[in-house]
């Protein structure tokens, strides 16, 4: 792991001469370094660069910073701060190349700090390229005194220690110059360097009379690609021979591969770039694929959702204006005086044996108030939801990187830290298994006693052979999907402490807080009356806070030092330690009809488990249970295996199996239809399954909406924008393509697994009617919609309902997973709401001496009980609510008796209080692990392909969805909107890349997330709320729906623009570009 | 020339508008100090590294990374974290908008996008009030999402954040509202 720098000395010398003497007096042997803004020290630390003994800061030495303008050139102080530059009036006129390359420079608040000098110093800045095809001049000092060079001879010698760059010079630029700057990346906003470009070229009489042409940023050694250039100025202007220059620039870039990119991708990229950039045309041609689809007419009953399109049903979250305006307390915010800090000591080993822990040295360090390891477990060490294969704190061999070995406490973090560095582990390296293929080979490393294969599940149905010898078509694939992490922004992390009475309380973020208080009674041998597990509200989870993370160490660290501890993973241990989704290579084989019905699909799926079991066996069943789609297949053959490797330790994260299965299922859609020549609408059509049954032929939920959604689909009027249409995209490189995707996600634990729910409603003290559930709030909106929820049932207003969530007091609701908040709020009302309100009414009558019969709950208190509304309303309310009139618009009628009031009048002991338990609904199906109520969707994704450098954006995404009735409009939206965008990540930006088990993307800077800039221009979002009459399985969830199908519809999309599906995602640039234009 | 021991720097800066003052070693890390030493917890290191936005504070009246920020950097600057955000007009309005939007799910990013969002806005009213109405330089979508490019959210997909931004502009440029949200919350 990291170790934090060593407290080093800053010298802040105030002119140059001074910062000179300053290098030159440091001590020999320890280093000595300048810096201007540091915006890079944080990542080289966190890589284990070591801190400099010395820093000496330039920032108080005048003159090193502004900007001069005049008719020839512009110098500008090399500590001058990018963002300065960006907003200086001038130079985006004057030197507009290296203005174009400082807007692609990290993001704009590291641009307040960092500059232009620091970005040069360091010679992998993404402003060489630029400055080199600027001719730049260098002026500096040094201890022989000052000096000048352009930059490019001063990149061709070795750096000299102690020289300072003081001045960066760059030609004013002319209007007639023409030049071109890209920086190639893995994200659109904030990314790394692949390779940055710039060129820049000056004409005289149709000639071109300076021609210069740079490549650099990142790993890319910056150069100017001389020879090019050479051959470049023999040219006329106006008949340039491109194709030529293409092959020259290839030939001469020199790049690297990496874990992202291949060298021959930087140089056909940046090849691309520059030829683009200067106005030629790039090689090769495009393939786009005429798919337009008549839009057909709107689909009746469905809503588009926005605050503007439904502003009846808009309500602000309860707990909005706590959270932007920062007040808000996450569990990982407690501090409280006295109150220790912990840290985990991780194996760092991806396979090892123990052969001895020794504390002594970690103990001995004053402030460290207590160490814990296996030997401080009084109960069980192992845990984990569906086998307890995981150890709380190792003790005899690590299987991953991450495996907590030990844990310290102590009174600060640095104290902590350097205890961590104290605790001698010895281990005995064993072989690391890497390859989920390679671990089920016979003579692989056993990780496990039962072995390498976790997790078999087969099932066939007909026969395939025979099946497949009569399909007109057959396609097989192998699709490949990453290992995507979570990503939530408040890593796990939470506190604990120890009271008189030995009871211990743990508050940290998790999904489930009464399973975790059962998992952590067992490691700790406590009975569970003893413990209280807090587990909301927590800053994102995703399923990643679903199986325990920090709470075994929190609790043995708080129990024996006996003081509240509070500890938090940093992003680089949530790398690390935290489960991710499980990678996944699925192939598929699937055969059809000369008229497009499918008959055979055969699907063999290998999922990578890594170390430890966690919800693996799950999210396999799931994606099995997925494998033929919303699609009717006859002939099914079924394998899935989940293999246990050293990389990692996968889990649960949304989508669960399935959004990856539809991701093949989709795809192999589409390119059927294009085989069949069907549309992708139209080949669906004839192959949709029957909406009452489920993928093993068990009867499902009914109100499945499977042809509405496919008709949503077709509806869309990103149809109409097909290649041609270049709104969104002036840009003649790129191709634009449009494509669909369907899917339904099962929501609840299913058949097999005890999935039971429920909740409390009860009149507080104060006359809140409190809706208690053990549900977290993590983000989903669980607040909202349960006041939604409350006030729909019992016709009470918005400001009546108090939502009480981790209360350990009540009915367990089950876990805050599968989508099944939802019903478990949605079924209490329905079990517990009417005798709730008929005891309110009947206190209520006591207290007014009426009969109860003549009275109803109504806005702020019991009202005069109203006529049944005839008409169905248009507002919140389901159509068969208990409340009489909630039906209609919420009467504002005149309140006889407020809560308050009502709840002042009752002794504490006759506060109405109702509970409901319940059992999530399940199938009977019980031969394989199936769900009963599914949410429904589709998706179509208008994308813009670059032919300069494969990249695939998303234009328009328009997402439609068949889940019942929408409980609250803002968090529903907001649920589809931030599914597709995580599911944009998983279809484009995001790898957890590891080799021989060791993550390569540690942190945030190479594991690339959307950004902004990478969210669609447009998104759409609509329900069909519609339920099928005597369907009592109320509004379904759909926190896992909206990250289904946006990625085949990526996919779908790319496949129309180019003739290429891409069968791997991250989807590879590389592939693009190949696809796009032949390439050696 | 200034020269500190490899002991602790004693630290005197402007916090949320008061004098504050402190004593770190050189290389403590400004968010480190606004958690742990000043109980402010609303920038939050969610990666350390400057890559995530959600430590944002407005140094010097600009929007920088706190993680990014070192003791020894500190001197003597105008520091204002989101707690401190009120004592600037424009933040009251950013605020509001946002949770007209429902902007945010979880949260935890959302002090980070609102001292950004805050500093974007101050900038371009403070210098649309120097010209007149025509030259007023609104910030548009896309100056939004420039602006915004170092804020990461995990949770919302951005689009109800674009809207909060867009709304707030809006109420600032003193456009009528429209239809009004629900509750007063």
């Amino acid at each position: 792991m990291t170790t934090p720098p060593v407290n080093f000395t800053v010298l802040k010398p105030r002119s140059l001469d001074e910062a000179v003497a300053c290098f030159a007096r440091a001590p020999t042997g320890r280093s000595a370094r300048f810096v201007a803004g540091g915006t890079a020290l944080q990542l080289e630390w966190a890589n284990g660069i070591a801190a400099p003994a010395t820093l000496i800061a330039l920032g108080d030495i005048a003159d090193l910073k502004g900007i001069t303008h005049s008719s020839d050139t512009v110098r500008i102080g090399a500590l001058t701060p990018l963002g300065e530059l960006e907003r200086d009036r001038d130079f985006g006129s004057t030197v507009p190349l290296l203005k174009a390359a400082i807007d692609s420079v990290a993001a704009p608040s590291v641009r307040h700090l960092a500059t232009l000098g620091g970005n040069v110093a360091g010679r992998t800045g993404c402003l060489l390229p630029a400055l080199l095809a600027l001719d730049a001049t260098l002026i500096g000092i040094g201890a022989q005194g000052t000096w000048q060079r352009s930059l490019h001879d001063w990149l061709s010698t070795a750096a000299t220690p102690g020289e300072l760059i003081t001045t960066v010079e760059v030609p004013t630029m002319r209007d007639d110059w023409r030049w071109t700057a890209l920086k190639i990346a893995r994200r659109a906003a904030f990314s790394p360097s692949v390779i940055g470009i710039a060129g820049l070229i000056q004409l005289r009489a149709g000639r071109i009379r300076v021609a210069r042409l740079a490549v650099g940023g990142g790993s890319v050694p910056p150069a100017r690609l001389v020879h090019a250039e050479a051959w470049l100025k023999t040219q006329a202007w106006d008949a340039v021979d491109w194709t030529s220059l293409h092959g020259h620039l290839s030939a001469e870039i020199n790049a690297p591969d990496d874990a992202f990119r291949s060298a021959r991708y930087r140089r056909l990229a940046a090849s691309n770039a520059l030829v683009s950039g200067l106005g030629g045309p790039l090689p090769g041609h495009r393939h786009p694929r005429d798919r337009s689809t008549r839009a057909s007419a709107a689909l009746p009953g469905e809503i588009r959702l926005g605050r503007l399109t439904q502003p009846a049903r808009w309500h602000a979250r309860p707990d909005g204006a706590a959270k932007i305006a920062g007040s808000f307390r996450y569990l990982t915010d407690h501090r409280t005086p006295a109150m220790l800090v912990g840290r985990i000591l991780r194996a760092g080993h991806a396979h090892a044996r123990i052969l001895s822990i020794d504390i002594t040295r970690a103990e001995a360090l004053p402030g460290v108030v207590a160490v814990v390891t296996h030997r401080d477990i009084p109960g069980r060490n192992a845990f984990g939801i569906i086998v307890q294969d995981q150890p709380a704190l190792c003790h005899d061999v690590v299987r991953y990187e991450g495996d907590a070995v030990a844990a310290v406490a102590a009174v600060d973090a640095a104290t902590a830290d350097a205890a961590l560095a104290l605790i001698d582990v010895h281990y005995e390296p064993l072989p690391v298994v890497t390859d989920p293929q390679a671990a089920l080979a016979p003579d692989a490393p056993q990780l496990h006693p039962g072995g390498n294969l976790q997790r078999l599940i087969e099932y066939a149905r007909g026969d395939v052979d025979a099946a497949f010898a009569a399909c007109a078509f057959t396609l097989e694939e192998c699709y490949v999907t990453p290992r995507q992490m979570h990503g939530f922004m408040e890593t796990e992390g939470g506190c604990a402490a120890v009271d008189a009475d030995g009871n211990l309380a743990i508050h940290a973020g998790g999904q489930h807080a009464l399973r975790d208080r059962q998992q952590l009674a067992r490691i700790f041998a406590l009975p569970e009356e003893k413990i209280r597990v807090v587990t909301s509200p927590t800053g994102g989870a995703f399923g990643g806070k679903d199986e325990l993370t920090v709470q075994p160490a929190l609790g043995l660290l708080a129990l024996k030092a006996r003081r509240p501890v509070r500890l938090q993973l940093s992003r680089a241990e949530s790398v690390l330690a935290g489960t991710k989704r499980h990678p996944m290579t699925i192939r598929m084989r699937t055969g059809c009809a000369a008229d497009g019905r499918l008959l055979a699909q055969e699907v063999d799926v290998l999922a990578d488990a890594g170390a430890y079991a966690s919800l693996g066996p799950c999210v396999l069943e799931t994606a099995m249970e997925h494998a033929a789609g919303t699609y009717e297949i006859a002939h099914v053959k079924t394998r899935g295996r989940l293999a246990y490797t050293n990389n990692g330790v996968g889990g649960a994260f949304r989508g669960f199996g399935a959004n990856q299965m539809s991701y093949a299922v989709e795809c192999q859609m589409d390119r059927l239809a294009a085989l069949c020549g069907l549309s992708p609408v139209e080949f669906r059509r004839r192959n949709l399954k029957r909406p009452d049954l489920g993928f093993f032929g068990h009867p499902i939920a009914p109100s499945e909406r499977l042809e509405a959604m496919l008709n949503a689909a077709a509806a869309s009027p990103l149809w109409a924008l097909g290649p041609d249409a270049r709104e969104g995209s002036a840009d003649p490189d790129e191709v634009i393509g449009v494509g669909m995707a369907m899917n339904h996600h099962g929501n609840g634990l299913g058949s097999l697994i005890p999935d039971s729910g429920g909740g409390r409603l009860r009149l507080a003290p104060d006359g809140r009617i409190e809706a208690c559930f053990t549900l977290d709030e993590m983000g989903q909106g669980l607040l909202a919609l349960v006041v939604g929820v409350v006030t729909s049932e019992l016709a009470c207003g918005r400001d009546d309902v108090r939502p009480v969530i981790g209360d350990t007091n009540g009915p367990d609701s089950g876990s805050t997973t599968a989508a099944r908040g939802t019903y478990v709020v949605w079924r209490t009302l329905r079990l517990a709401g009417r005798e709730f309100a008929d005891k309110l009414c009947q206190a209520a009558a006591t207290i007014l001496k009426r009969d109860a019969e003549t009275l109803q709950l109504g806005i702020g208190g019991v009202i005069e009980r109203q006529p049944v509304d005839a008409v169905p309303s248009t507002s919140d309310a389901t159509a068969t609510s208990i409340a009489p009139s909630a039906g209609g618009v919420a009467a504002a009628s005149r309140v006889l008796l407020s809560y308050s009031t009502l709840a002042a009048a009752l002794p504490a002991d006759q506060l109405p209080c109702v509970d409901a338990r319940f059992d999530y609904p399940t199938t009977d199906y019980v031969a394989g692990n199936a769900r009963l109520i599914f949410a429904s969707g589709a998706c179509v994704a208008r994308v813009a392909v670059s032919r300069i450098t494969g990249e695939v954006r998303v234009l328009d995404l328009d997402q439609r969805s068949a889940a019942g009735p929408v409980m609250d409009v803002a968090a529903y939206l907001g649920q589809q909107e931030g599914g597709a965008v995580q599911g944009i990540g998983f279809t484009l930006t995001e790898e957890a890349v590891m080799t021989q088990g060791a993550y390569v993307t540690r942190n945030f800077d190479t594991y690339l997330m959307p950004s902004i800039a990478d969210a669609p221009t447009r998104m759409a979002v609509s329900a069909l709320e519609e339920l099928d009459a005597g369907d009592d399985y109320g509004p379904r969830g759909v926190g896992e729906l909206g990250i289904g199908a946006v990625t085949p519809a990526i996919a779908n999309a790319v496949f129309a623009a180019i003739g290429l599906c891409p069968t791997t995602i991250p989807i590879s640039p590389e592939l693009i570009l190949d696809a796009t234009a032949p390439h050696p | 020339m200034s020269e500190n021991s490899p002991s602790m720097l004693a630290l005197s800066f402007s916090l949320n508008g008061v004098p504050s003052h402190c004593v770190a070693p050189a290389h403590r890390r400004l968010a480190d100090m606004l958690r742990d030493d000043f109980g402010l917890t609303a920038a939050r290191t969610a990666c350390g590294i400057g890559r995530c936005g959600a430590c944002m504070v407005l140094w010097n009246g600009r929007a920088v990374n706190a993680c990014l920020v070192m003791a020894w950097q500190i001197g003597d600057a105008d520091i204002i974290t989101a707690e401190g955000l009120d004592a600037i007009p424009e933040a009251r309005i950013v605020k509001d908008a946002l949770n007209d939007e429902n902007a945010f799910q979880c949260g935890y990013c959302a002090p980070g996008f609102v001292v950004t969002l805050t500093a974007l806005l101050r900038e371009r009213s403070t210098a649309g009030a120097q010209r007149t109405l025509s030259e007023r330089n609104q910030p548009d979508e896309h100056d939004i999402r420039r602006a915004l490019a170092g804020n990461l959210c995990r949770c919302t997909g951005y689009h109800s954040i674009l809207r909060g931004a867009l709304r707030a502009v809006d109420l600032l440029a003193g456009q009528p509202a429209d239809t009004p949200s629900g509750d007063p919350s």
